[in-house]
C-alpha cells in the first residue's frame, strides 16, 4: 500500500534534486529548472496530505503555487532573455556584477 | 490663533518648500521675511502666553497613529517658550548676517526646515512626535555642515550624524519601553509625555531607563567623553551651522534632560547626581583648560561651548529651583553668547580667511567697532555681572552649593579658567601693535553686520540687567516640576533632595 | 533724599554713556569737561547725603527694582546709604572728580582721550554700585564691574607689545590688565562661595537679614562665610598672594592708578570687611587671620619698595602696605579706624599718585627714578604736593596719616598682639624711608635726566588747583578723626584703647614717631645729595630678592601660568586626541572593518549566494529541530 510517507518520501527526494541543482548547477536557466523541481515537489506534498486529512485547503493550494509559477516562469524566462541577450551567456559566473 | 504651535512649526517649512520657486537672487530677502514672520508669530506666542500658569498652553492635540497612542500633539510651558523665542531669534539673525555666496538658495531652505525641526523638538509632548523632530534635525544640519564646510566636512558631517544618530536610536528604545510598560500598566497606549509624568516607575526601570536617554541626550550637549564630534563639526561648519549648532541644537540635549529624564524618573536622576555632577565637572574643567591650547580662534569658541554647556548640566542636576531655573536661563544665555561670538568669529574668517589667532594681533586698533562687541560677547561669556551670562550661572552654582560645597567649589573654578582662555584669545588676537601687514587695512564692521549684532548685545545687556520678564516664567514651571517630582519620588533619598522652594509649597496650600 | 541717591549713583553713569558715544571719534575737550561736571554732580549729592546722614542719623534706603528671583532667591537692585557707605561714596566721588579734572591734562595728547573718560566714569558708577548696595549680590555687581573696568583701563594702552620681563616687569599693558583680572577672579570664586554659604543658611543675602541671622548661625558656618569672604577681599586688596597683579596694574594711565588701584578700588576689600563686621566679629579666627595677614603684607611690601626704582611701583607697593594695615585694624576689631585709615589713605595717596603723573607728565613717561634728581627747581607745585602727601603717608605728626596709622599701631599694642605691633611699627619706619627715598631722588639732587635729554615742565595750572583739595585734606583731615568716629560708630561698633593702653599712647605714639623720622633721616642721608649707587649693596641677595619681588611673580609663572598652559595643550594634544576621540573614531573603525571584511562574502555570483541561502535554512530547520526536541 502507498502511503503518505511514500509520497512524501517522493516529495523530498524531488526537492532535494531540485535543491541540488539549485547549488550545483551554474546556468541561469537550469537554475530555473530546478526551483521549478521545488516547487513541484512541494505540490506533491501539499496533495499527498491534503489527501491525508480530507482538506482540499492543501489541494487549492498547490493549484495556486502551480499558477504562480506559470507566471513566474513567464516573468523569469522574459528576464532571462534579456539578460542573455545583453551579456550573450546565462552562466552565473560571468554574471557577478554585484561583487562587493 | 489656538494652533499657533503648529504654525510656528509649519509655517518656515512650508515657505522652504515654495522656496524653490523662489528666484535665486531673491532667495536671502524671501529667507529674511520668513524668519522675521517667524519670530513676530514667537513672540506673538510670548505676548499670549500666561505668566501665571505653570502647566503646557496653547495644547493641540491631533491622533496620529490611535491605536498605539501616539498623536501630534504639541504644547509650551515657561521652560520651552524661551528656547523657542531663541530658535526663531537665532535662525533669524543668523540668516540675516550670512556671508555664504555659494547656493543661496539651497542655504535658506535648509535653514527653514532646520527652523521647523527645531521648533519642533521644543513643543512637542508626545514622545514620537519629538523623537521625529529630534532625528529630522540632524538632515538640514548634516547637509549644512557637508556642502558648505571647510576642507573635511564630510568627515565632520559623518561623525557628527553617526554619533548623535547612534545615541537617539538607544534613547528610541528607551521610548518604546516606556510605553510598553504603560501600555502594561493602564491597558491604554500612549506615546505622550504628560500621561508617562504620572507614571510611578521602579527604581530599577528607571535607572535603566535614565541611562537610554542619558545616552541620547550626553551625546547631543555633549557631555564628556561624547563630546569629540562638536569640535570637528564647528570646525568645519559654516558660520551659519556652527551659529545654529551652538545655539539651539545643544539645548535639545540639555533641555532633554528637564522634559524627559527629571520628570519622569525622579529618583533615578538623584541617584545620578554624583557621576553626572563628576562627568560635568570634567566637562567643565577640561574642555576649558583644551580650549586654552586652542590655536584657532573657533575652536577656542567651541570648546568654551562644552564648557558651559557643563555647567548647565551640573545645574539641572541641583534639584532646587535656583539651580534648575538657572540652567535654563543660562541654556538661553549661552545660545545668545556662543551664537554671537560664532558670528564674530566669521566676520574675521570672511575677511582674512583665517582663523588662526597668530595670524591676527592689534585688531581692536584696526577694528574697533568689532573689538568693543566682542569684547561685549566675551565678558557674556565669563559671567559678569549685568551681563545674561551672569545670571545663570549664579543660579546654577548657587543651587549645585546645595548638593555639594566642594563640586560647586570645583564647577566655580569656571569662572576663572573661563576668563584665562578668553582674555587670552582677546588678548592675542585684538592687543598688542599690529604685526601682520594684511591686518592694517581690515574693514571694520559692515552695517549688515553691526545691526544683526546689535539686537543680541541688547539682550545680553537687557537680560542681566532685568532677567525678570524670562525667568518668571520659567521659575514657575521649574517649580511645578519640582513639586510633581517630590511627590512622584518613591525613594526617601529623592524625596529628601529634592528640594520644592517655600514660594511654591505655600502657594500650594493656599491653592 | 532718594533723587539724591539716584543723582549720586547715575551720575557717572551718564558721563560713562556721553563719553561713550565719542568713544571712536578724536579728543573732544567738552568729554572731559562734561564728564567733570557729572562727576561732580555725585559728589554734591554724595555730600548732601552726607550731612542728612550725618544730621539725622538715619539711614537712605531704596529699592529700584527686582533684578533676580528664582526659588526662594530674590535679588533686588537696593541701594543703602548710611554712615559707612556715605564715607565711601564722599570718598570716592571726591577723589574720582579731582581725577577726572586731572585727566583732561594728563591725557591732553592720547587720541583715546574720549574712550579713557568712558571707562574712568564707568569705573566710577561700579564702585558706587559696590559700596552703596544693600546687599551681597549688589556689592559683588559692583565687585566684578570695578574689576572689567580695571582691566579695561589697565589695559589702556593696549597696542604696546609684549616684552621680556627684564625690560619691563610687567611685560605689556594687555598682560598686566589679564593677569589683574584673572587674580581678582580667583578671589572672586571665593566672594561667590561666601554669597552661597550666607544664602543657604540664611535665606537672604540682603545685609539686614544677614547681620540679623548671623548670630545664630553655627561657628564652623561663620568661620567658613567669613573666610570665603575674605578671599574675595584679598583679591581685590590685593593681599598676598594675590598681590601681585597690583604693581603690574601701574601699566595704566597715572589717573586710573591714583584712582583706582589707590584710592578707591583697592579698598573695596576693607570695604568689604568693614561692611560685614556683624559676620567678622563673630569669628575671631578669621579675624586675627586678617590682622595677621595684613601686618605681614604691610612689611612684605613696604620690604619690596625699599629698593624699587621705578615711582609708581614704589608708590603702588606703599598702597599694598597701607591697605595691609587697614586690614590689621579691621581685623584687630577696630572698623572704625580701618575706614578712616582708608579714607585718609585715599586722599594723600591720590595725592602721591597724581604728582606721580605730573612727573610722568614732565619726563615724557620715564619712570625710573634713578634717571631723574632735581625736579623741583622746574617742578615746585608737585614738589610741594608729593611732600605733602608722603608726610602724611609716612606718619608725621598732624598730617592725615599721622592719626589713621598711629591709631591702628595703637590697636595692635590694645590687643597685646606685640609682635603684630612691633612689625607694624617697623614697617611704619620703612614707609617713611621709602617715602623720602622717592622723593629725594626724584626732586633733589643732582639733575640725573639732562643726560637723556629730557626737558621737563611744570604741570598745567587747572590741573594743580584741581589737586590743591587733596592736599589740603592729606594735611587736615586727621582733626576730623573725632568727630569721625563720633559719625560712623552709629553704625559700626566702637573701639577704644584699654586705660592702660590709653595711659601710654604718647609713648606709644613716641616711638612710631621716632621710627618714621628715623626713616625719613635716613633717606635725607643717603639720597639728599644725589644718587650714590652702592654696587656691594646692589649686587648682594638681599637686596637683589627685594628687587625682584621675592621672584613671586617668576615663580607664579614658572609653576603655574607655564605647567597649566602645558597640561592643557597635553589634554589637548594627548587626551582629547589620542585618547577620547581616537576611541570614538575607533569604534567606528572597528564597525568598518567587519563590514569592509564580510563585504567579501558579496561575491556578485547568485550560486554562491543560494549555497550561503541552503546553509541558512539548513541551519534554521537544525535550531527549529532542537527547540522543538527540547521543548517536546
Amino acid at each position: 500500500m502507498i502511503g503518505l510517507t511514500d509520497y512524501l518520501i517522493v516529495s523530498a527526494i524531488l526537492f532535494s534534486i531540485g535543491l541540488m541543482g539549485v547549488l550545483r548547477r551554474r546556468n541561469l536557466l537550469m537554475l530555473f529548472f530546478a526551483t521549478e523541481v521545488m516547487l513541484n515537489a512541494v505540490n506533491v506534498a501539499f496533495a499527498a496530505i491534503s489527501h491525508y486529512y480530507n482538506d482540499l485547503t492543501g489541494q487549492m493550494f498547490a493549484f495556486f503555487i502551480i499558477a504562480i509559477a506559470a507566471s513566474e516562469v513567464a516573468v523569469g524566462l522574459g528576464i532571462l532573455i534579456v539578460l542573455y541577450k545583453k551579456h550573450g551567456s546565462l552562466d552565473l559566473d560571468d554574471l557577478a556584477s554585484m561583487r562587493g | 490663533m489656538d494652533n499657533i504651535l503648529s504654525v510656528l512649526i509649519f509655517f518656515p517649512a512650508i515657505a522652504g518648500l515654495l522656496g524653490f520657486v523662489v528666484d535665486k537672487k531673491s532667495a536671502r530677502a524671501y529667507g529674511i521675511t520668513v524668519a522675521t514672520i517667524e519670530f513676530l508669530l514667537s513672540l506673538w506666542l510670548w505676548f499670549s502666553f500666561d505668566t501665571g500658569n505653570a502647566g503646557m498652553q496653547f495644547v493641540e492635540m491631533i491622533p496620529l497613529i490611535p491605536d498605539f497612542g501616539v498623536n501630534f500633539y504639541l504644547g509650551v510651558d515657561g521652560i520651552s517658550l524661551f528656547i523657542i523665542l531663541m530658535t526663531t531669534l537665532m535662525t533669524l539673525i543668523g540668516m540675516v548676517s550670512m556671508s555664504i555666496e555659494k547656493d543661496v538658495k539651497n542655504m535658506i531652505i535648509t535653514l527653514l526646515f532646520l527652523e521647523m525641526t527645531m521648533v519642533g523638538v521644543f513643543v512637542a509632548l508626545d514622545a514620537i512626535v519629538f523623537y521625529l523632530f529630534w532625528e529630522l534635525s540632524l538632515v538640514p544640519m548634516l547637509y549644512i555642515i557637508g556642502a558648505w564646510g571647510g576642507p573635511l566636512r564630510v568627515y565632520a558631517a559623518v561623525k557628527f550624524f553617526l554619533y548623535t544618530f547612534m545615541g537617539s536610536l538607544v534613547m528610541l528604545v528607551g521610548m518604546l519601553f516606556v510605553a510598553y510598560v504603560y501600555h502594561s500598566l493602564t491597558g491604554v497606549w500612549s506615546f505622550a509625555i504628560t500621561d508617562w509624568y504620572a507614571l510611578v516607575l521602579p527604581v530599577n526601570y528607571q535607572l535603566w531607563l535614565f541611562a537610554a536617554f542619558f545616552l541620547g541626550f550626553a551625546i547631543k550637549v555633549p557631555m564628556f567623553p561624547f563630546h569629540t564630534w562638536l569640535p570637528y563639526a564647528h570646525g568645519q561648519a559654516p558660520t551659519i551651522g556652527s551659529v545654529i549648532l551652538a545655539a539651539v541644537l545643544l539645548k535639545m540635549g540639555t533641555y532633554g534632560f528637564v522634559r524627559f529624564s527629571l520628570p519622569m524618573f525622579p529618583d533615578a536622576s538623584v541617584m545620578m547626581i554624583t557621576p553626572i555632577a563628576v562627568l560635568a565637572i570634567i566637562m567643565i574643567i577640561y574642555t576649558a583648560m583644551v580650549a586654552y591650547a586652542q590655536k584657532d580662534m573657533k575652536q577656542v569658541i567651541a570648546y568654551s561651548s562644552v564648557s558651559h554647556m557643563g555647567i548647565i548640566m551640573i545645574g539641572i542636576f541641583a534639584m532646587n529651583a535656583e539651580g534648575i531655573g538657572g540652567s535654563v536661563f543660562q541654556m538661553l544665555s549661552h545660545g545668545i553668547v556662543s551664537g554671537a561670538l560664532f558670528m564674530l568669529v566669521g566676520i574675521i574668517y570672511d575677511r582674512r580667511h583665517t582663523k588662526l589667532m597668530s595670524e591676527f594681533g592689534g585688531l581692536a586698533s584696526v577694528m574697533p567697532k568689532y573689538a568693543v562687541i566682542f569684547g561685549i560677547m566675551l565678558m557674556a561669556s565669563v559671567g559678569l555681572p549685568l551681563t545674561i551670562g551672569f545670571v545663570g550661572e549664579f543660579l546654577v552654582l548657587l543651587g549645585f552649593y546645595e548638593i555639594s560645597p566642594v563640586m560647586t567649589v570645583l564647577a566655580g573654578t569656571s569662572i576663572i579658567i573661563g576668563a584665562v582662555y578668553m582674555l587670552s584669545v582677546y588678548k592675542k588676537s585684538f592687543f598688542g601693535p599690529v604685526t601682520k601687514e594684511e591686518n592694517k587695512t581690515l574693514k571694520d564692521l559692515t552695517p549688515r553686520e553691526t545691526w544683526s549684532l546689535i539686537p543680541l548685545v541688547a539682550i545680553v545687556v537687557w537680560l542681566g540687567v532685568y532677567p525678570k520678564p524670562v525667568l518668571d516664567p520659567i521659575n514657575k514651571s521649574v517649580n511645578a516640576m519640582l513639586v510633581f517630582m517630590e511627590e512622584k519620588a518613591i525613594t526617601a533619598e529623592a524625596k529628601d533632595i529634592i528640594k520644592v522652594p517655600q514660594s511654591a509649597t505655600t502657594a500650594g496650600e493656599v491653592k | 533724599m532718594e533723587g539724591l541717591v539716584y543723582i549720586a549713583l547715575f551720575a557717572p553713569f551718564a558721563s560713562s554713556l556721553f563719553a561713550a558715544l565719542f568713544g571712536m571719534t578724536e579728543r573732544k575737550i567738552f568729554v572731559g569737561i562734561v564728564a567733570s561736571t557729572l562727576l561732580a554732580t555725585a559728589f554734591i549729592a554724595s555730600a548732601m547725603l552726607a550731612f542728612y546722614v550725618h544730621g539725622t542719623g538715619n539711614a537712605v534706603h531704596v529699592t529700584m527694582m527686582d533684578w533676580i528671583s528664582a526659588g526662594d532667591l530674590h535679588i533686588p537692585f537696593g541701594f543703602i546709604v548710611d554712615q559707612v557707605s556715605v564715607t565711601m561714596m564722599v570718598v570716592v566721588t571726591l577723589v574720582s572728580t579731582i581725577v577726572h579734572i586731572y585727566s583732561i591734562g594728563y591725557m591732553d595728547h592720547d587720541k583715546s582721550f574720549n574712550r579713557f573718560f568712558s571707562y574712568l566714569s564707568a569705573f566710577v558708577f561700579s564702585m558706587m554700585i559696590l559700596v552703596m548696595s544693600d546687599n551681597f549680590a549688589g556689592l559683588f555687581i559692583g565687585w566684578e564691574g570695578v574689576g572689567v573696568c580695571s582691566w579695561l583701563l589697565i589695559g589702556f594702552w593696549y597696542h604696546k607689545p609684549d616684552v621680556s620681563r627684564e625690560e619691563n616687569p610687567s611685560i605689556s599693558p594687555s598682560w598686566a590688565a589679564n593677569e589683574a583680572f584673572i587674580m581678582n577672579r580667583i578671589a572672586d570664586l571665593g566672594m561667590l562661595i561666601g554669597l552661597f554659604i550666607l544664602y543657604w543658611n540664611i535665606g537672604s543675602l540682603q545685609y539686614d537679614k544677614v547681620f540679623a541671622a548671623v548670630p545664630f548661625l553655627d561657628g564652623t558656618v561663620l568661620n567658613a562665610a567669613a573666610l570665603a569672604l575674605f578671599i574675595g577681599a584679598m583679591g581685590k586688596s590685593a593681599q598676598f598672594p594675590l598681590h601681585t597683579w597690583l604693581t603690574d596694574a601701574m601699566e595704566g594711565p597715572t589717573p586710573v592708578s591714583a584712582l583706582i588701584h589707590a584710592a578707591t578700588m583697592v579698598t573695596a576689600g576693607v570695604f568689604l570687611v568693614i561692611r560685614a563686621n556683624p559676620l567678622f566679629s563673630l569669628t575671631p579666627e578669621v579675624s586675627y587671620f586678617i590682622a595677621a595677614l595684613g601686618t605681614f603684607v604691610a612689611f612684605f611690601a613696604a620690604s619690596m619698595a625699599l629698593v624699587n626704582r621705578d615711582l609708581k611701583r614704589i608708590i603702588a607697593f606703599s598702597t599694598l602696605s597701607q591697605l595691609g594695615y587697614m586690614f590689621a585694624a579691621a581685623g584687630l576689631g577696630a572698623y572704625w579706624i580701618a575706614l578712616f585709615h582708608l579714607a585718609a589713605h585715599a586722599f594723600f595717596k591720590a595725592l602721591l599718585f597724581l604728582g606721580a603723573g605730573n612727573v610722568m607728565h614732565a619726563m615724557h613717561d620715564e619712570l625710573d627714578i634713578f634717571k631723574m634728581g632735581g625736579l623741583k627747581k622746574v617742578m615746585k607745585w608737585t614738589y610741594l604736593y608729593m611732600g605733602i602727601a608722603s608726610l602724611a603717608l609716612a606718619g608725621i605728626p598732624f598730617f592725615a596719616g599721622f592719626f589713621s596709622k598711629d591709631a591702628i599701631i595703637e590697636t595692635a599694642w590694645n590687643e597685646g598682639t606685640i609682635v603684630l605691633w612691633a612689625i607694624l611699627v617697623i614697617t611704619a619706619g620703612m614707609t617713611a624711608f621709602y617715602s623720602f627715598r622717592q622723593v629725594f631722588l626724584t626732586f633733589e639732587g643732582d639733575e640725573r635726566y639732562k643726560k637723556y635729554g629730557i626737558h621737563p615742565h611744570e604741570m598745567y595750572g587747572y590741573v594743580l588747583v584741581a589737586m590743591s583739595p587733596l592736599a589740603i585734606l592729606a594735611m587736615v583731615a586727621g582733626f576730623g578723626m573725632k568727630g569721625f568716629e563720633h559719625f560712623v560708630t552709629k553704625l559700626l561698633p566702637d573701639y577704644h584703647m584699654s586705660e592702660h593702653t590709653h595711659h601710654i599712647a604718647w609713648f606709644l605714639g613716641l616711638v612710631v614717631l621716632a621710627f618714621a623720622v628715623g626713616g625719613i633721616v635716613l633717606a635725607y642721608k643717603k639720597y639728599y645729595h644725589g644718587l650714590k649707587r652702592d654696587e656691594q649693596l646692589e649686587n648682594s641677595w638681599y637686596y637683589k630678592l627685594l628687587a625682584n619681588q621675592y621672584y613671586i611673580p617668576v615663580l607664579y609663572e614658572e609653576f603655574i601660568a607655564k605647567p597649566y598652559a602645558m597640561i592643557s595643550n597635553a589634554m589637548w594634544t594627548k587626551v582629547d586626541m589620542k585618547i577620547v576621540d581616537a576611541t570614538v573614531d575607533g569604534i567606528a573603525k572597528f564597525l568598518y572593518k567587519t563590514g569592509d571584511t564580510s563585504r567579501k562574502m558579496q561575491t556578485g555570483n547568485l550560486s554562491n549566494y543560494l549555497n550561503w541561502m541552503a546553509v541558512g535554512a539548513v541551519l534554521l530547520l537544525v535550531v527549529a529541530a532542537i527547540s522543538a526536541a527540547a521543548i517536546g
